[in-house]
């Protein structure tokens, strides 16, 4: 992972630089122009190819959604979901059958449990990678006839992808490419980074509520630093909105969270679909910040800021909300309070009843994962990511969840600061004045407090007398330097404080990022993908980037060039080697 | 309930090639490793993968030049028209690029129904009648129009949109939604983010809908990239335009002055001259005013959950609403916009092999007729289904069976299958080509699945006589008619009950079609747990799980081989020199097929 936040940056592959600066006529790499490359003479046996880019199809590829479209436009123009009616035969109208949807509990039995809506599980383990393929196939042949409209010549293809997917995902979702569609070659993009950029920043902490997880990647300088993931996610959801539902239909209250066996949701006492429907219809998710969910063993019980602006708690409103269920036996109009309806989401990401140490590694609350994720950066990677939290992803937009997580993050680090040292010795070392030798040094006692000291006065509190320190005094005024930057039109970073960002989403900036030509972290071409398949790829470092560097000097490279056509390697960037 | 219908599929050849070569076998993949990929493994019309290759016989062409069949995965396809399906104007490929994938005039689809949407004005809309009344003589209605749709009497005046004019509402639509769109948004949008630290910049002309942030950040990057390009210039090969400040040792230095420079700020420039040029380290800023694409996020949604309090579950879009959205992120039912209409394309088809075109159609988007289309169904025998009545042992395909399904499967009547009684069905072969056929048939002893039903064919080699033509040889179609109706009337009236089918006969023949017998043993369908005395040590673990959705259907897996004798195909360029006009040459076509026989009744 944070590989690629090293010094060398040779996943980048030259090809794609090169085709930046070229006119758009003739910016294929594999053009003629390029002699070092091995795919030429293929390139000449098919004319296609050469007026293959005139547009770059820009796909995301989810778990529930993908998203297709033209690099250079600003939404996708298809975004398609899976479902069981995706994977019938051709020619298979029983959708259409009357009784159809009351006998979803057949269709849906034998598999587990929302299976069908899904592309991939990323536990690959026992999983048809063709199936995926052939999924992923049918669907983006859908979205070009009847969306794009396009004709079936290559295109080249730019993937924006998740973090650390696992690499038999995307060997089949190139092996879709490549053999089916005929790309030439593929571009990689990596979805936080895009988030990122789509954001307008180089840098952030993008907090990606997907479906199988929750992930929190860094980016900083348009480059993943690490990544963080929760398996609180939409799945979580849906399955707590299943029991959620189940209850509302039983009449009963819904209790504190049971312990969840896949025999409950093996009862199919509603659909998945409509579970689904509820949770993205209705779900809303609470925020005051009373309920402070961590225990907090250290620090004093904080104030918060958000809670006067609270005249009409809806949280307090028990006044029931009607919903029709279809898919239950009988269907049935069920009544929720309208406070209730937060539950779900208080349950699968928050779970403020437990204290931090319940918790595996695998399942972290989002916002104590975000708040680690934020202490365990390097110090000025954090002051910058701090201020360009992003959230995206599907889950992000239930009604007032971002907003809770930000709360909570900054209600964390306003009790912790950045102190990675936890617990009651701590604090009574803290405490004792014996021990302590001077107010200064206990900010430096973690490796980070000093990124803050600055930046976020509110984090230390009034607790510290700041300037002792040298390195904590303030830069001294300089009025030259001030010109200077104002002639350059420079404004100060804004770093340091908490601050979420307002993202376009993934799509969004690969569109723009393709668009503009930017390097993606790797391209695959395909006459290598044939040769060599996945088990090709090299480690990043392997590259050789002074050779392809001299490869694209002009025209001196071209002898090199060809001496060097061996190894021409190439990379899945951060997605790792086989 | 509708019933089972027995049926056909078709599996496209193209579909062993693109599964071939895959390159992680040699690694562990983590696919099932006990279905090796190769040509001995039968195929399973029940492996999830099978509904992705099996096609019925209408959905298949044909290549005449390779003799293959082609489905509409394996063709390389073209476009000939793109026309709005709604107005059938025709839409350049140019302005499809430019102006997207959808209808620009004013034809929309109604974001609650889907239904066509038609221009109203206002004023006469609600009560046409009463109009009338007091003004009569005003014919031309005036003033604001909106969008109605007849069937859900939806109008977009319930979300508070309005047009001067009758004519291009597209335009209309979209000025209003990115331009001065503000009634929407605003209210959801601008309030006082509480959790805010930063000075929240919003410019009254900031851009607010995704489009316009877009386009705002798209221009935001062009010019830095233009900025960074034009100080840098001949460095690295002046690639200034893919360069973002990373990937260079300007990046590095970056780093190095924000570590080293003490009292320097922090985004370099500072001194950085003794570095390399220092326009690199200037590195592209981040964007930071509204008019640059960028927002704060707005935390505060109390709007929307006061909006969703007040008005509850039906105030929200459906999820197949939001879907049929333009853009991404409706929730109210009052966020919907009308939906123009998707455009349309006619394509034309061609091998991916030879490239010949094997479907064309007309250009006209109003003639729906082909000028080329070579379907499959002309040039590969079609197989009917039905069940040989005659002295079998179990009753069959009335609807008057009860459906032993309780009243929960997709298919009630049709044949019902008496599990472990042997019933025998006869398949009909019929040859659309002019030349004679041979057909062989292979099919497994035993179904794959969990129930494993036998099957044998009894005549698994036979010819079928070609297809003559019906105009010049009516008499002898005629005739052959009268006779084969008679064999079969006579081998029903002389044998009757006695008529058995033999193994290696086929049943009856025809002018150009061949009827075989073959016999199934359906399964038991009770899931139980094997005899603990058969299992051996090593089995797998019996699947147990309920039956799932069709499972209970017989589906017999059939591999069809083709051979004649047609006409050298006049592509190969050796062979047009010399070519007479009876030379024949073999042929042959061979592919798996699915058959569905019947349900299994499950007792």
């Amino acid at each position: 992972m944070s590989s690629s936040a090293g010094a060398s940056l040779p996943h980048r592959t030259v090809s794609s630089i090169r085709a930046g600066d070229r006119s758009s006529s003739q910016a294929l790499p594999n053009a003629p122009h390029t002699p070092p490359r091995t795919i030429v003479p293929s390139a000449f046996g098919s004319p296609s190819t050469l007026r293959a880019d005139d547009d770059v199809v820009v796909i995301e590829v989810g778990s529930r959604k993908l998203r297709i479209g033209f690099a250079g436009d600003s939404a996708p123009k298809r975004i398609a979901s899976f479902g069981p009616e995706q994977q019938r035969r051709a020619g298979d109208f029983r959708a259409w059958e009357a009784d159809y949807q009351s006998d979803w509990r057949k269709r849906a039995s034998g598999k587990p449990w929302g299976a069908d809506y899904e592309l991939w599980q990323l536990d690959v383990r026992g999983q048809d990678l063709a199936l995926i393929g052939d999924k992923l196939e049918r669907e983006l042949r859908d979205a070009f006839t009847k969306y794009l409209l396009t004709d079936s010549r290559p295109r080249r293809l730019a993937l924006v992808l998740p973090p650390t997917l696992p690499i038999p995902l995307i060997s089949s979702v190139f092996d879709t490419a490549f053999n089916r569609f005929l790309s030439p070659s593929i571009l990689l993009l990596s979805s936080p980074v895009m988030t990122a950029m789509a954001a307008g920043t180089r840098s952030g902490l993008v907090i990606d509520i997907g479906w199988y997880e929750t992930t929190v990647t860094a980016v900083y300088e348009f480059r993943e630093v690490q990544s963080w993931r929760t398996v609180r996610a939409g799945k979580l959801l849906v399955e707590e909105t299943y029991e959620f539902l189940a209850h509302a239909i039983q009449g009963r209250p819904s209790t504190a969270r049971t312990e969840r066996t896949e025999d409950k949701l093996e009862d199919k006492a509603v659909s998945f679909e409509e579970c689904e429907e509820f949770a993205t219809r209705m779900l809303w998710c609470k925020r005051d910040a009373k309920e402070v969910p961590q225990d907090t063993t250290e620090g004093l019980p904080t104030l918060h800021e958000q809670d006067e602006s609270e005249t009409v708690a809806p949280a307090e409103d028990r006044s029931p909300i009607a919903v029709t269920l279809n898919s239950c036996n009988p269907p049935k109009t069920v009544e929720i309070p309208f406070a209730e309806l937060a539950e779900p989401c208080e349950a699968v990401f928050f779970e403020p009843h437990l204290s931090p140490c319940c918790f595996d590694d695998h399942e972290l609350p989002v916002p104590l994962l975000a708040y680690r994720a934020l202490l365990q950066l390097p110090l000025d990677v954090r002051a910058i990511c701090m201020s360009r939290i992003i959230f995206t992803g599907g889950c992000s937009n239930i009604i007032g969840l971002r907003g809770r997580i930000f709360d909570e993050v900054s209600l964390l680090v306003k009790e912790r600061g950045w102190d990675p040292i936890r617990g009651k010795g701590v604090d009574q070392y803290k405490n004792n004045p014996k021990l302590r030798r001077n107010g200064s040094r206990k900010s430096g006692e973690g490796p980070t407090p000093v990124a803050v000291r600055a930046e976020n006065p509110s984090t230390e509190g009034g607790e510290t007398a700041p300037p002792v320190n040298p390195a904590h005094a303030p830069p001294e005024y300089s009025k030259v330097e001030e010109d200077v930057q104002k002639f350059r039109n420079h404004k100060p970073i804004v770093q340091g404080t908490l601050r979420v960002i307002d993202s376009l989403g993934p799509w969004s900036g690969a569109s723009m990022a393709t668009q503009l030509k930017m390097p993606a972290l790797a391209t695959v071409e395909r006459e290598l993908w044939l040769q060599q398949g996945v088990a090709g790829a090299c480690r990043p470092s392997e590259v050789d980037v002074k050779a392809q560097q001299r490869q694209s000097m002009g025209a001196g490279g071209l002898i090199r060039g060809q001496a060097s056509q061996a190894s021409s390697n190439w990379t899945l960037g951060v997605w790792g080697v086989v | 309930m509708a019933s089972f219908a027995p049926y056909t599929y078709i599996q496209c050849p193209c579909h062993e090639s693109a599964s071939q070569g895959r390159p992680l076998d040699e690694t562990p993949s983590p696919t099932s490793q006990d279905i090796p990929d190769d040509d001995d493994h039968t195929f399973d019309p029940r492996a999830p993968r099978s509904n992705y290759s099996l096609y019925p016989l209408e959905y298949l062409l044909y290549c005449d030049v390779c003799t293959q069949i082609r489905c509409p995965r394996c063709v390389a396809e073209e476009l000939v028209t793109v026309y709005c399906p709604n107005c059938l104007f025709e839409v350049g490929s140019s302005s499809l690029k430019t102006e997207g994938n959808r209808c620009t005039r004013s034809c929309f689809q109604c974001p609650i129904c889907i239904g066509p949407l038609a221009v109203q004005s206002l004023e006469s809309a609600p009560d046409p009648s009463l109009l009338s009344a007091e003004s009569p003589t005003t014919p031309v209605p005036a003033g604001p129009w909106i969008l109605t749709c007849s069937y859900c009497n939806w109008n977009s005046s319930e979300i508070g949109v309005k047009f001067d004019k009758p004519q291009g509402i597209f335009s209309q639509l979209s000025k209003l939604r990115h331009g001065e769109d503000h009634h929407h948004q605003q209210h959801a949008k601008h309030s006082t983010s509480s959790g805010d630290l930063s000075p929240k910049k919003s410019d009254a002309a900031a851009p607010e809908s995704h489009k316009a942030r877009f386009n705002a950040m798209k221009a935001f990057y062009n010019a830095q990239n233009n900025a960074l390009s034009a100080t840098t210039a001949g460095s690295l090969s002046g690639m200034g335009a893919g360069d973002y400040g990373f990937n260079s040792p300007g990046a590095l230095s970056r780093i190095m002055n924000l570590y080293s420079g003490g009292n320097n700020n922090n985004t370099s420039g500072g001194n950085s001259s003794t570095l390399r040029p220092k326009a690199k380290a200037s590195a592209m800023r981040e964007a930071d005013s509204a008019n640059e694409g960028f927002r704060v996020a707005d935390l505060d949604e109390e709007a929307a959950v006061t909006k969703l309090r007040r008005e509850g579950w039906d105030a929200t879009a459906t999820g197949e609403q939001a879907q049929a959205q333009v853009e991404e992120g409706a929730r109210f039912t009052s966020d919907l916009w009308p939906i123009p209409y998707l455009l349309r394309a006619k394509r034309s088809k061609r091998c991916p092999v030879c490239r010949h075109i094997i479907s064309k159609p007309e250009s006209k988007v109003g003639n729906t007729r082909w000028r080329i289309r070579l379907v499959a169904n002309n040039s590969i025998p079609s197989i009917s289904i039905k069940p040989l009545t005659a002295g079998l042992s179990f009753s069959a395909s009335t609807a008057t069976i009860p459906t032993p399904t309780g009243g929960g499967g997709p298919g009630g009547g049709g044949y019902i299958l008496k599990p472990l009684q042997p019933a025998q069905f006869l398949l009909t072969f019929k040859n659309p080509m002019f030349e004679e056929l041979k057909v062989t048939l292979a099919t497994p002893a035993t179904t794959p699945g969990r129930f494993a039903s036998k099957v044998t064919v009894l005549c698994p080699e036979f010819h079928i006589d070609a297809n003559t033509d019906t105009d010049m040889y009516l008499e002898d179609v005629l005739k052959d008619g009268e006779k084969g109706g008679n064999a079969g009337r006579r081998r029903q009236g002389d044998e009757g009950t006695t008529h058995q089918a033999e193994a290696g006969k086929i049943w009856e023949r025809g002018r150009n079609w061949v009827s075989i017998v073959v016999e199934v043993v359906p399964a038991s369908l009770r899931i139980e747990e094997p005899p603990a005395l058969l299992r051996k040590e090593g089995d797998p673990e019996p699947d147990l799980s309920p039956l799932r959705e069709d499972e209970d259907i017989l589906e017999i897996p059939m591999f069809v081989r083709l051979e004649w004798e047609g006409d050298v195909s006049q592509d190969q360029v050796g062979t047009t020199a010399g070519k007479e006009k009876d030379t024949k040459e073999k042929k042959e076509l061979a592919y798996w097929c699915a058959i569905g026989i019947g349900r299994i009744s499950q007792e």
